[in-house]
């Protein structure tokens, strides 16, 4: 390597290790992950990423600073996505689940990847875990950043101990929301190979959805307003919530998931009532939302061919 | 017998393959590949692409058997998928990644560790020329850079076996010589057995060892390339008037021609077929404007083959 003639040494085999199936969907899922924030992009394919991470974290870090002063915790742990990031999320979701999938369709490098070890489902299934880490990484960095910067200052164990068990229950409804997210926003973005279209079906989707569920919670005689109130408005429940106002949360993914989270006990005040007695339709609705994505997801990705 | 074995890259017995609605892309068809450049020619329709999909194991076949490096396309197509280099014949490349990059990628997507990945896809976009170009976009490279790139990626794992799927599409003359070339090179020199298929004999028989010319899904022809284009070269002689006359004369004198609007195809028997034509002329006395070899397309050997059937 010290002289500065460059041998043709002809065409050489490798014979060094090839990995195997499983190997390549990590390499595959890792690409993607990295993907998913612009890394190994250029520097225009980083600013979405970055500036939606950056929001997201805006709570917390203002939360710290709060606690320096003396403060105590601002923000609930379980609703901090719903109720001052959800719009947050969803701009993330749109804007980079067609980055993993629909660059790939537009391109047509998908005959590529078929033709390599994976097997049809390999290459969905990548993606997908790639996609909820990333919105597992957006999501719940922000909520231990927000205990961090709580227990900093809690002042004694007990407190830290209080602050902790309020943790779990928040990073839990943080993965049902990344996990949601990641599968509905990777299922409509395989739909096309136009950027554009995908992000805009993403956000029309969840927009749309999300305004009709508040519509129709308003027209039924629930809580009125817009459902990520801003946030230390007290917010009063009124004692009996028609039926209808209470199944209206099932047509929208965030509420679908308020609604889960109330149903499995989460006490945090919000503007979507609480289910009770429906509640466990809440957590069908979850499944059958997560089923439904998965397995267009499959069935895309099985007819898929070579050209 | 070990040898015979090792003799066959692709083995096919009996494949069929239909689709739904009655389509038969495959019809019963066996042929073997041997070592070497393979010439996969059929027309549009012809099963050539069914024929790729059943040998990298991506569909399965109605009925019938295909090995492929000695390993069942049924049940081991990791396998082959992981030892073949496929190249489509339509663009397949992002523009917002730069070639080394990108050959990178689908090398540890081939199996390749990381490091390995990188070295490799240095040596194989090296290999089909392409040097300082790697680094940039690939949206800014050229239709013959980016035809290099394809080439690149399904060289990248080292195949034992290349499957290029119309690989001169959208090139220009020269670009296509140079492909064919480099696609010669890798064949002889890597020692790396290759597959093209195409629709245009003329465009491939000049590199092949091998040819194997697929018919509405069954076998035409599979022969080494001497025997398959000497009884495909025709002469097209072009006289201003007097065409049906020289075809009789030629016809009584022994040649085999048919008249193709307003040019005589002769076959080209060897070189006393230009004598024998060159006399014929003269003879009748014909004003002759052009006589030249022609290289038939594949379209046209398989329009003349009820002819040929019938004639026998």
């Amino acid at each position: 390597m010290t002289t500065g003639v460059i041998h043709d040494l002809g065409y050489q085999h490798y014979d060094g290790p090839r990995l195997g199936r499983p190997a390549i969907v990590r390499a595959l899922a890792w690409h993607s992950l990295r993907s998913a924030f612009g890394l190994g992009r250029g520097a225009r394919a980083k600013i979405v990423p970055v500036l939606t991470f950056v929001v997201m974290c805006l709570p917390a870090v203002v939360n710290a600073v709060s606690t320096v002063h003396g403060g105590h915790r601002l923000f609930p742990y379980d609703t901090y996505v719903f109720r001052l990031r959800a719009l947050v999320m969803i701009i993330f979701v749109a804007a980079q689940a067609p980055e993993l999938v629909s660059r790939d369709l537009r391109s047509h490098v998908l005959p590529l990847y078929l033709s390599r070890p994976l097997r049809r489902l390999d290459y969905p299934l990548a993606k997908l875990v790639a996609f909820t880490a990333a919105c597992l990484l957006m999501i719940e960095i922000p909520l231990l950043l927000l205990y961090l910067g709580t227990i900093v200052n809690a002042g004694g164990w007990s407190a830290i101990w209080a602050q902790t068990r309020a943790l779990f229950p928040g990073l839990l409804i943080g993965a049902l929301w990344a996990v949601l997210l990641a599968a509905i926003g990777l299922a409509i973005a395989s739909c096309t190979g136009r950027r554009a279209y995908a992000t805009g079906a993403i956000a029309i989707y969840f927009f749309l959805t999300w305004t009709l569920a508040s519509i129709l919670r308003g027209v039924a005689g629930g809580p009125s307003g817009p459902a990520g109130a801003p946030p230390g408005v007290p917010h009063v429940v009124p004692v009996a919530v028609p039926l209808a106002a209470r199944l209206a949360g099932l047509i929208s993914p965030p509420t679908v998931l308020e609604g889960v989270r109330q149903w499995l006990g989460g006490t945090s005040v919000s503007p979507v009532p609480p289910p009770g007695s429906v509640g466990v339709i809440y957590g069908v609705m979850l499944l059958a939302l997560l089923a439904a994505s998965l397995g267009w997801l499959a069935v895309r990705y099985l007819r898929a061919g070579l050209s | 017998m070990l040898a015979c074995v090792t003799e066959m890259v692709i083995d096919i017995q009996a494949l069929t393959k239909r689709y739904p609605r009655e389509v038969t892309a495959l019809d019963g068809l066996t042929v073997t590949f041997v070592p070497g450049i393979t010439g996969l020619i059929g027309a549009n329709g012809a099963g050539k692409s069914t024929l790729i999909k059943i040998l990298l194991g991506l569909v399965p076949p109605t009925s019938g058997r295909a090995n492929v490096l000695g390993h069942d396309t049924a049940t081991s197509g990791d396998w082959i998928r992981g030892h073949t280099g496929y190249m489509p014949e339509h663009d397949c490349l992002p523009p917002d990644v730069s070639g080394t990059e990108f050959v990178t990628h689908l090398g540890r997507m081939s199996g390749l560790p990381r490091t390995a990945a990188r070295e490799r896809a240095a040596e194989s976009l090296r290999h089909v020329g392409l040097y300082e170009e790697r680094y940039r976009l690939i949206g800014g490279y050229s239709t013959g850079m980016k035809q290099r790139v394809k080439l690149a990626q399904a060289l990248v794992g080292d195949p034992r076996l290349l499957l290029l799927d119309e690989p001169t599409t959208g090139l220009d003359p020269g670009g296509r010589t140079a492909m064919l070339d480099l696609i010669a090179r890798i064949g002889g020199e890597f020692g790396i057995s290759i597959v093209i298929s195409s629709h245009l004999l003329g465009e491939v028989e000049r590199i092949c060892d091998h040819l194997v010319a697929l018919e509405a899904g069954a076998l035409l022809r599979a022969d080494t390339i001497s025997s398959f284009t000497s009884t495909q070269r025709v002469l097209a002689v072009e006289v201003d008037e007097g065409l049906p006359e020289l075809a009789a004369e030629l016809t009584r004198r022994g040649a085999s021609c048919e008249p193709d609007g307003r040019v005589l195809l002769v076959q080209l028997a060897g070189e006393a077929t230009y004598d024998l034509i060159r006399d014929t002329v003269a003879d009748l006395g014909l004003p002759l404007n052009r006589l030249e070899q022609r290289r038939r397309q594949v379209a046209e050997l398989f329009a003349d083959q009820p002819e040929l059937e019938a004639t026998r």
